[in-house]
Formats: C-alpha cells, sequence, structure tokens
C-alpha cells in the first residue's frame, strides 16, 4: 500500500516541468484560478481537480500487450483511427507503436497505449472536467471532445513516454484525445469499453493485444508488457532466448522425390 | 469525384529545373492507382519522346502509391516504381519493380498518391517531403554512404532531436505530430554509380530489386526520396472496411492456434506458403536459434521477415538473405547479404552474375592472368573476403567490377558470349536478361507471362506457392483434382475451366486456349491488383488456402470488397479485371513503341532443346489428374508460337507483329495511344 501511494503521488505531480503551453500554465499545478479566467463559463461544470489528491475508481478495463508478439504492421493503430474518425491516420490512434527497423530485437519496437492509470493524471489535472472517468461506462478514464478547450494541458502532464494522449483536429479544432477502450466508435458497428471489444485488439493479427480486466502492475513500464506467445509462436523459431528450442525441427527436409534445397 | 483511398494529388519533381509541381490524381482515377496511373503518367509526359536510354535525363521515376496504400487492407504495403530499367536486355524496357515497407503508407500520411521525378541534377541532392512541404536538399555528406548510412542520417536531418515533444512524438509543423520516423528510399553506391545492378532500398531489407533503378537514381543525382506526414487517408465506407478487415481474419493464420498447426507448421514449404509468420528469412533455422521477431510490412497481417538481437539480416527475405553464402558461417552469410544490401546491388541480379563469374573461372576464362584478367581472390570463393571484393568492386566499378556492373547479359555480350552462353543455358536469362525462375517448360505460365511482359513475373501466388509448392512438399492438402477446381474457381471471368492449370502438355495443356486465358488472368490481374492495389506477390492472388475448412482462400471476393469500401465506386471484379487489360495493353504499347515485337518474345535455345528436370504441377494426363513433374521436356518451337498468336488474339494485338489494334485501343478509351503507334508505323 505504501508504495501504492507513493507511486500515485508520483504519477500525479510528475511532469509538471513539461508545462509548455504559456497561455495556460506557468508551473504546473498552480495556476488553476488563471485557467478559470481563461476558459469559457460553460465549461468549467465540473469541479476542478487539479493538485487534490483524490482516489479514482479503478477502470473496469485494460490494454495489455506482448512487444515480442508484435510485428510492427501498425494495423491496430490504423483500426483506432478508423473506428474513431472514419479515416486512417497513424498520428490519430490513441494507440502508438514506435519502431526502428535498423534496430535489434526486442528493442526495435515499443507499444504505447493509454494505461487506464490508477491515478489518471489527464483527468487530475484537466482545467475543464473534459478528462474524466466514465462511471457509467466501467469507470475508463476518457476525453470528453465536446468539453475539450484544447489546452493540451493532459498531453503536457501525461507522465508516460510517449505521452498516451493525442492531439487530433476536430471539425477544425485541435483537441486531446485518448483511448477509450472503443466506447464511442461511430465507424464500428460494435459495442466497445469493458465487456465489449476494442478495434486493435480484434485487427491485431498477432494477437498481441488483450483486454483485461484486473489492473496490471502500475510500475513504469512493465505489467502492461505480458508474455501472449504460446508454443505455437515458438514453433515458428522465434523464441526471445536462444536457449529456448522449438519443439519442432526448422531444418528443411530434402525436395521430397528429387533434390534437396529449395528454390 | 473520389471519395476515398486517394489524397488527391501526385508530387512532380523537376531535378534539372528544381521546380516542384502537382498533378491532380482525379485525373488519372480510370487507371485505379500504382502501376496504372505510373504507366498513363509516363505515356502523357515521355511516351512521344521514345526511345532514349535509361539514364537519359527525359527518363522518369515513378512511384505510385494504391488507394489502399496508408490503409490496413491485408497485404498491401508496396510500392510500385516505374521507368525505363537499365538492367533490361536487349532493350532498356519501361519497367517496373516494387519494394515493402512503409513507404507508400508515410506517402500517402504526408498528403501524395504517387511522386514522379524527371530530369538530372546538377550535383548530388536528395528530396524531403514533410507532409505537404517539399525541398530538394543537398546530398553533401550523404553521397557516397551506404543505404543503411544514408537512411539514417536522413532521419536524423529530417526529425532532429530538438523537434521531439511529449516523449517520441515529433513536431512536424505547428500541431502535426508523429512518433514515426521518415520512411526513406535510397541508392547505394551501386547506383550512385549507375550501376545496371543498382536496386533502390527502404529500410535494412526491402529492395526493388529488378530492372536497375538504383542506377537511375545515380544517373539523376539523386540519392534518397524521403517522406514523413501525419494526415488523413479517406476512407469512403469506414464500416464496411472495417467489417472487411474483421472478416479476413478467417483467412489468415492463426497464431495462437493453427488450423492443422502439425502438418502446416513443420518445416518446408508450407514455411512459406501457409501464411504464417517470419518464415521469409531463411537464414535462422539453425540451433541455437537467434532470438527474433516477426516484423510485417504495413499492415500486413503475416510478417513474412524478422528483426534479429544481432540486427543483421533485418527485414530480408528469400533472395535478400540467399545470394551471398558464406560457407560454414550463418553469421557472416547473413553480414554478407546484409553487405549486399548497403551496396545496394540488386539481388536478383547478383545471384546469377556470381554463378556467372564462378563458371567463367572454373572454364580458365576469367582470373588472375587470365582472358578476363582480374585481381579478384578467386581462391577465396565461399568466403566473407570474396564475396565482399566483388560486390565492392561491382558497386564501384573497380577493376573487372566496371564491366560486370553492366549486368549479366550486357557483361556476356561484351567479352563475346551472350549468345553461346545463354542458348546453352550456362547463363540462365531466360527473360529480358534477367535469371530463370520457374521452369517456362512445365510451369508455363511463369515463363509466358514473364516473356509477355518485360522482365521476371515475381508473383508467387500464381499457381506457383498454391500448386507447385504444395505439391512439392510432398503432403498436399488438395489432390490434384481437387486443386486444379477450386484454384480456377477463384479465377473469375474464366472460372469454370480447370485445364487453366493443367501442366501436361496435352491436349488441355501448356499450349492450349485454356493456358491462354490463365496468361491473360495472370497479366491483368498483376497490372490492376498487384500492381495498381499495391499488392505483395507473396499473399495475392489467394485462390486457395490452407488457413479455411474448404480451403478457398478470399480471392476473388475480399478484391472489390475493400477497394469498393476504400474508394466508394461500385465496380465488380472482372470490371477491375478490365481495368488492369487495359493498363496491360498501355505497357504494351509503350514497348512497341520502345521497338517490342513479337519476334523478340521467344526464349533462349536451351529452353527449346535442352530437357528439364521437371517440377512438381497438376497435370491432366489419360484422363486423370495427378501431380508430376513433366522431366524430360522440352518446350515446342511452333506449339509456343502457335500459343503466342492465340494470345495475341485473345488480348486483342495483332498476331503478326503483336502489336495493339486501334480498335482494342479505342475501346479501352486509349485513342491517343493508338494515334502514338500509328505514327510510329506500329499499329497492329
Amino acid at each position: 500500500m505504501l508504495d501504492d501511494k507513493k507511486t500515485e503521488k508520483k504519477e500525479a505531480t510528475a511532469k509538471k516541468d513539461l508545462s509548455r503551453r504559456d497561455f495556460l500554465l506557468t508551473g504546473g499545478t498552480v495556476a488553476a484560478g488563471a485557467v478559470i479566467a481563461a476558459i469559457p463559463s460553460k465549461a468549467v461544470a465540473y469541479p476542478l481537480s487539479v493538485g487534490e489528491e483524490k482516489t479514482y475508481p479503478a477502470s473496469k478495463g485494460y490494454l495489455v500487450f506482448d512487444s515480442k508478439k508484435c510485428t510492427g504492421c501498425t494495423t491496430c493503430m490504423l483500426a483506432c483511427s478508423l473506428v474513431h474518425y472514419g479515416v486512417q491516420n497513424l498520428s490519430r490512434s490513441r494507440i502508438q507503436i514506435i519502431q526502428d527497423s535498423f534496430a535489434k530485437f526486442p528493442n526495435d519496437i515499443k507499444i504505447a497505449p493509454c494505461r487506464q492509470c490508477k491515478v489518471p493524471v489527464c483527468v487530475q489535472n484537466c482545467p475543464v472536467g473534459a478528462a474524466f472517468v466514465d462511471i457509467e461506462n466501467g469507470n475508463v478514464r476518457r476525453i470528453d471532445s465536446d468539453k475539450c478547450i484544447g489546452c493540451g494541458t493532459c498531453l503536457e502532464m501525461c507522465p508516460q513516454q510517449p505521452h498516451r494522449p493525442v492531439w487530433v483536429e476536430i471539425n477544425g479544432e485541435w483537441k486531446s484525445s485518448k483511448c477509450d477502450l472503443c466506447i464511442d466508435t461511430p465507424y464500428w458497428n460494435e459495442k466497445g469499453g469493458p465487456g465489449g471489444k476494442q478495434a486493435c485488439v480484434e485487427a491485431c493479427p498477432m494477437m498481441a493485444i488483450k483486454f483485461v480486466s484486473d489492473m496490471p502492475d502500475q510500475k513504469e513500464t512493465e505489467g502492461y508488457d505480458v508474455n501472449l506467445r504460446n508454443d505455437h509462436w515458438i514453433n515458428l523459431g522465434l523464441v526471445d532466448d536462444s536457449e529456448v528450442v522449438p519443439k519442432i525441427s526448422l531444418a528443411w527436409p530434402s525436395r521430397p522425390g528429387g533434390e534437396g534445397g529449395e528454390e | 469525384m473520389m471519395k476515398g483511398g486517394y489524397t488527391g494529388k501526385i508530387l512532380r519533381v523537376n531535378l534539372t529545373t528544381k521546380t516542384v509541381s502537382r498533378i491532380d490524381t482525379e485525373k488519372y482515377e480510370e487507371f485505379g492507382g500504382g502501376h496504372g496511373i505510373g504507366s498513363a503518367v509516363f505515356f502523357d509526359l515521355v511516351g512521344d519522346q521514345l526511345p532514349f536510354e535509361a539514364f537519359d535525363p527525359r527518363n522518369l521515376i515513378i512511384m505510385m502509391a494504391s488507394p489502399f496504400s496508408g490503409t490496413f487492407m491485408p497485404g498491401s504495403g508496396r510500392c510500385e516504381v516505374q521507368g525505363l530499367g537499365p538492367m533490361l536486355y536487349p532493350i532498356e524496357w519501361f519497367g517496373h519493380s516494387n519494394f515493402g515497407g512503409r513507404f507508400t503508407a508515410q506517402m500517402k500520411f504526408a498528403g501524395w498518391d504517387g511522386i514522379v521525378v524527371e530530369g538530372a541534377s546538377d550535383e548530388p541532392v536528395w528530396i524531403n517531403v514533410i507532409n505537404d512541404k517539399v525541398k530538394i536538399e543537398s546530398a553533401k555528406g550523404i553521397w557516397g554512404m551506404d543505404t543503411w548510412d544514408t537512411q539514417q542520417e536522413i532521419c536524423r536531418r529530417v526529425i532532429p532531436d530538438q523537434k521531439f515533444k511529449f516523449g517520441e512524438w515529433a513536431a512536424l509543423s505547428e500541431n502535426c505530430y508523429t512518433t514515426q520516423v521518415p520512411a526513406v528510399v535510397c541508392c547505394g553506391p551501386a547506383g550512385e554509380n549507375r550501376s545496371r545492378l543498382g536496386a533502390l532500398l527502404h529500410g535494412p531489407g526491402s529492395q526493388a530489386a529488378l530492372c536497375g533503378f538504383g542506377g537511375v537514381f545515380g544517373s539523376k543525382n539523386l540519392k534518397a526520396i524521403s517522406f514523413i506526414g501525419s494526415g488523413d487517408v479517406p476512407i469512403a465506407d469506414p464500416q464496411a472496411f472495417m467489417d472487411a478487415r474483421l472478416w479476413f481474419r478467417k483467412f489468415q493464420w492463426n497464431v495462437d492456434n493453427p488450423r492443422e498447426a502439425e502438418r502446416f507448421g513443420k518445416a518446408g514449404p508450407y514455411a512459406l506458403i501457409s501464411g504464417r509468420p517470419s518464415g521469409g528469412n531463411v537464414l535462422n533455422r539453425e540451433l541455437p536459434l537467434t532470438p527474433a521477431r516477426a516484423a510485417a510490412c504495413a499492415s500486413c497481417p503475416r510478417g513474412c521477415r524478422m528483426r534479429l538481437a544481432t540486427g543483421d539480416s533485418n527485414e530480408s527475405v528469400c533472395a535478400g538473405t540467399m545470394v551471398i553464402n558464406v560457407n560454414g558461417s550463418v553469421k557472416f552469410t547473413r553480414q554478407g547479404n546484409d553487405l549486399m544490401q548497403r551496396y545496394g546491388l540488386g539481388h536478383w541480379q547478383l545471384m546469377p552474375l556470381m554463378r556467372y563469374v564462378a563458371t567463367l573461372h572454373e572454364k580458365g576464362i576469367l582470373g588472375k592472368g587470365k582472358q578476363l584478367d582480374t585481381d579478384l581472390p578467386l581462391d577465396l570463393t565461399g568466403t566473407f573476403t570474396y564475396a565482399e571484393a566483388l560486390m565492392r568492386q561491382i558497386a564501384t566499378r573497380e577493376g573487372i567490377g566496371d564491366d560486370l556492373a553492366e549486368g549479366c547479359a550486357r557483361f556476356a555480350e561484351k567479352i563475346g558470349r551472350y549468345e553461346e552462353d545463354v542458348n546453352s543455358g550456362e547463363l540462365s536469362l531466360a527473360w529480358w536478361g534477367t535469371a530463370v525462375h520457374y521452369d517456362p517448360v512445365v510451369e508455363a505460365e511463369w515463363g509466358f507471362a514473364s516473356l509477355l511482359g518485360e522482365r521476371d513475373l515475381m508473383l508467387h501466388m500464381m499457381s506457383n506457392y498454391p500448386l507447385h509448392w504444395m505439391a512439392w512438399s510432398g503432403d498436399p492438402y488438395l489432390t490434384a483434382e481437387e486443386a486444379a477446381k477450386l484454384y480456377t474457381d477463384a479465377m473469375v471471368p474464366y472460372q469454370g475451366d480447370p485445364f487453366m492449370v493443367d501442366h501436361s502438355d496435352g491436349p488441355t495443356g501448356i499450349y492450349s486456349d485454356s493456358k491462354v486465358k490463365q496468361v491473360a488472368w495472370i497479366k491483368h490481374y498483376e497490372k490492376f491488383w498487384v500492381g495498381s492495389g499495391g499488392f505483395c506477390g507473396w499473399r495475392w492472388p489467394m485462390c486457395i488456402t490452407n488457413n479455411t475448412a474448404d480451403r478457398r482462400g478470399p480471392t476473388p471476393e475480399a478484391e472489390p470488397k475493400f477497394w469498393n469500401a476504400v474508394t466508394g465506386n461500385n465496380l465488380t471484379f472482372v470490371d477491375y479485371m478490365d481495368i488492369g487489360h487495359k493498363i496491360y495493353t498501355l505497357d504494351r504499347s509503350i514497348w512497341v513503341l520502345q521497338g517490342r515485337h513479337r519476334d523478340m518474345e521467344v526464349f533462349p535455345d536451351y529452353v527449346y532443346d535442352k530437357p528439364t528436370r521437371g517440377e512438381d504441377m497438376p497435370m491432366y494426363i489419360d484422363g486423370k489428374w495427378k501431380y508430376d513433374t513433366g522431366a524430360g521436356r522440352t518446350l515446342d518451337r511452333e506449339k509456343f508460337e502457335d500459343f503466342k498468336t492465340r494470345f495475341y488474339k485473345f488480348e486483342g494485338y495483332n498476331p503478326q507483329n503483336g502489336y495493339p489494334t486501334r480498335n482494342t485501343l479505342e475501346k479501352m478509351n486509349l485513342r491517343k495511344v493508338a494515334d502514338a503507334l500509328e505514327k510510329k508505323g506500329r499499329l497492329g
């Protein structure tokens, strides 16, 4: 518990020094008053939670992934942008696959979905309550784009690398968005959210993304990156440890009825 | 009005005048995308100036995306490259090559449907595209680099450290962010030195290997093209597109629970043809295995490549991992093949060339103090040292490398051995200066379609993987009769004729009207779906598959389902195949303007004279279907010439010369092409 408290505290105050939206914040969470003055009154319907010590009901859903199983095809990213915006655009995707073709496995790929944090820094710091915990839909941490004023605070404050909110153009205005576990997918005929389906999970051809109900370990990078490979994967000759031996031989047999080798 | 799939504009860059302009994609929509639009643009811009040489500044480099590029259409991540190909022989035909990766995806996200490069720069340059901003940049400090260093240096120049914000998000411009790295395609030292073996490289292992377009980059003083973007690819019917993508899952290899895992999961031919991940890299099969992931091109559900814990042979597949063989060392074999990629040498030309050098050495013709004098360390053949020396000399045109850089055919011609060695089969260049791939005497459609094209067919998913490799596995999942029926059921509009895949030399076999239809189907599918849809030849067409209970593949249902969802069109598979026919006819017209005649469409003598060792294929013999090899067969000259006559007629070309007729061209809305042929006296 003590560790959890420390983590919460750390997340809640993390990245204050990264704030660069000069019209909004001069130094982390101290400028709440200035924020109120700068935004339309209609948008202040939600109480501000900036700097408050507050607990949030845990999300009833999370995306975990296997970064060693991922092939970097980016199908998940395109499925995400499609079901939410009706277009294909990696920059609109709420799950990001970052890769370097020249790098060495396993450090050539990083998978970055929203973590549905125990203490959602985005929700905690949103000056207008656009980032919220959706009590009616499994406590998913969401952003209401109608309420979002495009201040970018959530994007600035997210402690993850890369920051998980996504900066998108909606009806001509630039706003933040984030993973909603597919609760609101105007371009997909499926029910999303906890208990429903997620576009990235469904579309991933490697089955390298999984929806889980239990909160993963909240440590910095581990916890969400899990092993989703079984023997079928190892039998492809794809191991992460050279001591692991597939149960089948990978050596090609001689050509049936004739010369060996391949063409 | 285009509804989806296209960004609406093609980038036109003139390196002579250093100017940049746009072509409206809509003007060319009738050609589909990719290859089709590329051919039409080529004809419009330089068709009236043909013939000229590939290294002439008038030659174009055309790289076209398709409506599918940048989308999650399975297996559509390839980029089509077109222009006059300096590797092709005896005439540098208007050719095409393509490569996988994520180049066309980034091109589309940047807001472009393609790029056309014309002219030649007076100094080395590269083209930098960041969304709608296009700059012709100096290649100072990059020219001379290998292909890997080039790409990484360009990435650093496009997105320097100070552009990173919010972790790995880089600001391309105000409000425009991406976590992706620029997609760069470039030539290596081989291309810079105008080697006809010069390939284009994207990533560590994705080559446009055919045609020698690396050399064309070099002739234009063009080192690289980079795209990075953060924009939308519009989709006409997003719900239908998502539904189609999820429907397609049943045709994929199920990585957690594959169908008949014991049978299709074992080593051997099924490793490549079952659709399972990673099988393309042949250099990680021996214990202890190097830890690796399967790596995919953009949107590919298969991921045939690997990225290794050692970082070598990353993303190389097939020939990209098989040309250099360092005896006794997988590690140095990988690195030898990587060196080929770094020099930017085309694997499909380097492979026969290395064999030919060895043959000439064995014959005592080539070596130190020999007729072909060279300081190559031939006594070290099979070592990394030899492979390095040979590739370096070719790439830098040093010593004998200067002649070898002209490619197999022209090298053989220069030393006065072309006729003898090609006709004997010693130098197995079976079509247009490219190496024989599959036996034209048995797997006839591969050879026929190559010869009736301009380079090696390179489409394994025609009858090659599904039929030849399945039979060769020794454990085919369909009998020859079932395979012939099921496979040809998908070949709309010629379905119902199983003899299209009869590979016997009997009355319904390789010289039959059924084979005419199959070759036509291949050319039309190649030009529209593969070339214009950016499809991978290892994925499409999928007429049969081991991944479904009834063994039916998604072809021909999937193609129009996806295309219509993306573009908003409402056409049938056959409508699109007709566009493929139109594109093939346009390409053929361009070849005719360059000098193509039916008399040139012949195989070397050995194909007609030397008995084949055979290849496993379905055959209809004595009233029964079976798998057989056709061993001992030769191609019958007269019957093949008769086949050609019927093929030209079937396609609407004059059988006397193989030229397209005015009637055919006008029916295809290609009147201006007919006029151009008539002006040259070459209308069929």
